[in-house]
C-alpha cells in the first residue's frame, strides 16, 4: 500500500530551477516518515518523488515459455503493495531466516525504540530478531541459531510473506 | 463496488474467480502455498502473496495467513471459491470482525446449512420436502410398527450413533420389519455401545437433483433451474447436466417455487445450492443445501447465461438480484465433465509435469483448467485439474459435442479420467436418460477384470 503526501509550500523555493539541497531535505523527510510517494508544489516549482518498486501495474505479461514452468524465474507481477526482495546470493555458511508468517515487518520493538538487531549483532539461539505484525497479534520472530548478525532483508513497516528471507546469520557452530 | 478482493483458492476456481473480477475491472490478489508457487492463478492476479508450505493445513486452510495477506494486501473483499473454507462460519466471521466482505452467504447461514440435521429440520419447516423419517431414535417395536407404517415401506433402519454402513437394514416387506429392528439394534450396541436406531424412507434409484438459487441482501431470492448429478463415484460427483432429463416442467416449477420461499423465509443470500433425490416415482426429497458457488456452476452458467461468479460479487457489493443477475432464460441442455488426474481405471492419482496438451474448441464448448503445456500438478490437492462443458441446443447435440470434444482434448504426462467419460458418453442407458446415482459404480465395477 503506498502511502502518498501532498505537501504545499510556502514561497521561499527557487525560480525555475531544482534546488538540490531542498529534494534532498524531501527524502530525508520521506524516508522518516516511511512514504513511498510524495509530491510538493509551491512557488512554481512541482516536484514529485517516487520510490523505486513501486511500480505502476501495467497489465502483467504472462509468458508461458518453452522452459519448464518450475523452473522458470517467477514472474511475479509487481506488487503494489508488496515489493520482494530478490532471493539472496547466500554464502555456504550463512544461515537465512524466513519469515514464518504473513504480515507487516518491524526491526524495533516500538516506533522510535532501538532496533532489536543491526548488521553485525552477535545473537543467541532464541533472541527475538524482529516483530511481525499479524492480524493486530505482535509476533516476535526468534533466531535459531547463534551467531553473527550479516544482513537485514526485510524493510520497516512493509508486508512479508511467508518464506521471505528476513536475516542471514553467520552461524557460529553451536545451536 | 469492490476495489480489490483476495481470491482464498487455488486451481480452476481461483482462474475463474479472477476473470469475474477482471471483467469488473476489480483488482486481484492471489494467495499460493509453496507447492503453487508456478501456478497460473498466482502469474494472473495483480498482486500474489505466498502463505505457507504445500500442505493445505498450513495455507490455504490456514486462516490467520489468509487474513494477515487480506489485510497487508488491503483488500476490500475475499472470494473463497469452493471447498477450503468456503463453508467455514468461523472464516466468515473473521472476515466480517477485519471489516473485509466476504463474499458469500452470512456466517449464520453458513452454519444452518453446514449443520444436516439443523438443515433438514429449518427447511422442512420451510416447506420443503424432507426425507420421511422418525425424527429420532425408535424406542420399541411397537414404535418401529408405528413408524414404518407412516413413512411406508420400504424403509432403512440405521443406528442413531452409526456410520459406514453397520447397524444398517433394509426393510421391504412388513414381514422382514421386526427381525429387522432387533438385528440392527443388536449390531449398534456390539459396533458403536448404543443400540439406538432411526428409520427413515428408503429411496430406491435415487437420482441427485439439485436447484441453483441467488439470493440478494434486500430479501430477494430466485432459482436458475436444476442441475442433475446422478453421475457420482463414491459419492464424488463426475458429470453433470441441467435440465435434468427426467424432471418435467410441472415438479421443475412446483419444487424451484418451494425453493425460492423456504430461502426467502430463511433469509438466504448470495449463491447456493439445494440438493434433492428424486425416488422411482418421482418424488423429490430435500437432503442437504451447499452455502456456497459449486463446482458445476458452468452448466448453469451455459444454459441461462448468467455469469454466477459476478453475481456474486455483485449481490456482496450490495446490489439487488434485478441489477447483479438481469433477465435470463433457459436455453438447450449443457453437460459438464469433471476431468480429474487420476488414472481412468484404478483412480489411483496422477500428479506430474503436463508434457503436451491441447484444448478442444468449436461451438458450445467451454473449458475450466489451470493446465497448461509444461505445468505441475502437485500431489497435495484435490485431484480436480480441468471441467470440460458442452452446450448444445438440445441434449443430443450436447452428447455429439462433448464427444468431439473429449476425443479433441489431449493431456499428456498425467492419466486422467477423459477415458471414463468417453465410456460414459457410449453407454445407452446414458443416452436415454435412464440412470440412478448407483449407475457410475455399476459401470467401473464392470471394467474391473
Amino acid at each position: 500500500m503506498a502511502k502518498k503526501s501532498k505537501i504545499k509550500a510556502g514561497g521561499n523555493s527557487n525560480v525555475g530551477g531544482v534546488d538540490l539541497a531542498e529534494v534532498e531535505r524531501l527524502l530525508a523527510f520521506m524516508e522518516k516518515h516511511g512514504l513511498e510517494e510524495f509530491e510538493y508544489a509551491g512557488g512554481g516549482v512541482q516536484i514529485r518523488l517516487k520510490k523505486p518498486g513501486v511500480a505502476a501495474v501495467a497489465a502483467p505479461r504472462v509468458v508461458l515459455s518453452a522452459e519448464p514452468a518450475y523452473q522458470a524465474t517467477h514472474a511475479a507481477p509487481s506488487s503494489a503493495s508488496h515489493s520482494r526482495a530478490p532471493e539472496p546470493a547466500v554464502g555456504a555458511d550463512l544461515h537465512v531466516i524466513k519469515s514464518p508468517i504473513v504480515g507487516t515487518y518491524y526491526g524495533s520493538p516500538s516506533p522510535g525504540a532501538d532496533p532489536f538487531v543491526t548488521a553485525g549483532s552477535k545473537v543467541e539461539a532464541g533472541q527475538v530478531l524482529c516483530i511481525i505484525e499479524a492480524m493486530k497479534l505482535m509476533n516476535e520472530i526468534e533466531s535459531d541459531v547463534a551467531g553473527e548478525l550479516v544482513q537485514i532483508y526485510a524493510e520497516n513497516g512493509k508486508p512479508v510473506e511467508y518464506g521471505e528471507p528476513l536475516f542471514a546469520i553467520r552461524a557460529s557452530g553451536k545451536k | 463496488m469492490f476495489r480489490k478482493i483476495l481470491v482464498a483458492n487455488r486451481g480452476e476456481i481461483a482462474l475463474r474467480v479472477l476473470s469475474a473480477c477482471k471483467e469488473l475491472d476489480i483488482r486481484t490478489v492471489a494467495v499460493y502455498s509453496e507447492a503453487d508457487r508456478h501456478a497460473l492463478h498466482v502469474r494472473f492476479a495483480d498482486e500474489a502473496i505466498c502463505i505457507g508450505p504445500p500442505r493445505s493445513s498450513d495455507s490455504y486452510l490456514n486462516i490467520p495467513q489468509v487474513i494477515s495477506a487480506a489485510e497487508v494486501a488491503n483488500v476490500d473483499a475475499i472470494h473463497p471459491g469452493y471447498g477450503f473454507l468456503s463453508e467455514n462460519a468461523n472464516f466468515a466471521e473473521v472476515c466480517e470482525a477485519s471489516h473485509i466482505t466476504f463474499i458469500g452467504p452470512s456466517p449464520e447461514m453458513i452454519r444452518m446449512m453446514g449443520e444436516k440435521d439443523r438443515a433438514r429440520v429449518e427447511m422442512g419447516a420451510a416447506g420443503l420436502p424432507i426425507i420421511p423419517g422418525s425424527d429420532g431414535a425408535v424406542p420399541d417395536e411397537d414404535a418401529a410398527k408405528r413408524v414404518a407404517a407412516e413413512i411406508g415401506l420400504p424403509v432403512m433402519i440405521k443406528a442413531v450413533d452409526g456410520g459406514g454402513g453397520r447397524g444398517m437394514r433394509m426393510v421391504r416387506t412388513k414381514r422382514e420389519l421386526i427381525p429387522a429392528f432387533q438385528t440392527a439394534r443388536a449390531e449398534a450396541q456390539q459396533a458403536f455401545g448404543s443400540p439406538n436406531v432411526y428409520m427413515e424412507k428408503l429411496i430406491e434409484h435415487p437420482r441427485h437433483i439439485e436447484f441453483q438459487v441467488l439470493g440478494d441482501k434486500h430479501g430477494n431470492v430466485i432459482h436458475l433451474g436444476e442441475r442433475e448429478c446422478s453421475l457420482q463415484r463414491r459419492h464424488q460427483k463426475v458429470l453433470e447436466e441441467s435440465p435434468s432429463p427426467v424432471l418435467d416442467p410441472g415438479t421443475r416449477q412446483r419444487i424451484g417455487k418451494q425453493v425460492v420461499e423456504a430461502l426467502a423465509k430463511v433469509g438466504y443470500s448470495n449463491a447456493g445450492t439445494v440438493e434433492f433425490l428424486r425416488d422411482a416415482s418421482g418424488h423429490l426429497y430435500f437432503i442437504e443445501m451447499n452455502a456456497r458457488i459449486q463446482v458445476e456452476h458452468p452448466v448453469t452458467e451455459m444454459v441461462t447465461q448468467v455469469d454466477l461468479v459476478k453475481a456474486q460479487i455483485r449481490i456482496a457489493a450490495g446490489e439487488k438480484l434485478e441489477s447483479a443477475v438481469g433477465k435470463f432464460d433457459f436455453r438447450g441442455h449443457a453437460i459438464e465433465c469433471r476431468i480429474n488426474a487420476e488414472d481412468p481405471e484404478t483412480f489411483v492419482p496422477s500428479p506430474g509435469r503436463i508434457t503436451a496438451f491441447r484444448v478442444p474448441g468449436g461451438p458450445g464448448i467451454r473449458i475450466d483448467t489451470f493446465l497448461h503445456a509444461d505445468a505441475i500438478v502437485p500431489p497435495y490437492y484435490d485431484s480436480l485439474v480441468a471441467k470440460l462443458i458442452a452446450h448444445g441446443r438440445d441434449r443430443s447435440e450436447a452428447i455429439a459435442r462433448m464427444h468431439g470434444a473429449l476425443d479433441g482434448f489431449i493431456v499428456e504426462g498425467i492419466k486422467t479420467t477423459i477415458p471414463l467419460h468417453k465410456r460414459i458418453l457410449a453407454e445407452p442407458d446414458f443416452v436415454a436418460g435412464k440412470f440412478d446415482t448407483h449407475f457410475l459404480d455399476r459401470l467401473t465395477a464392470k471394467g474391473k477384470a
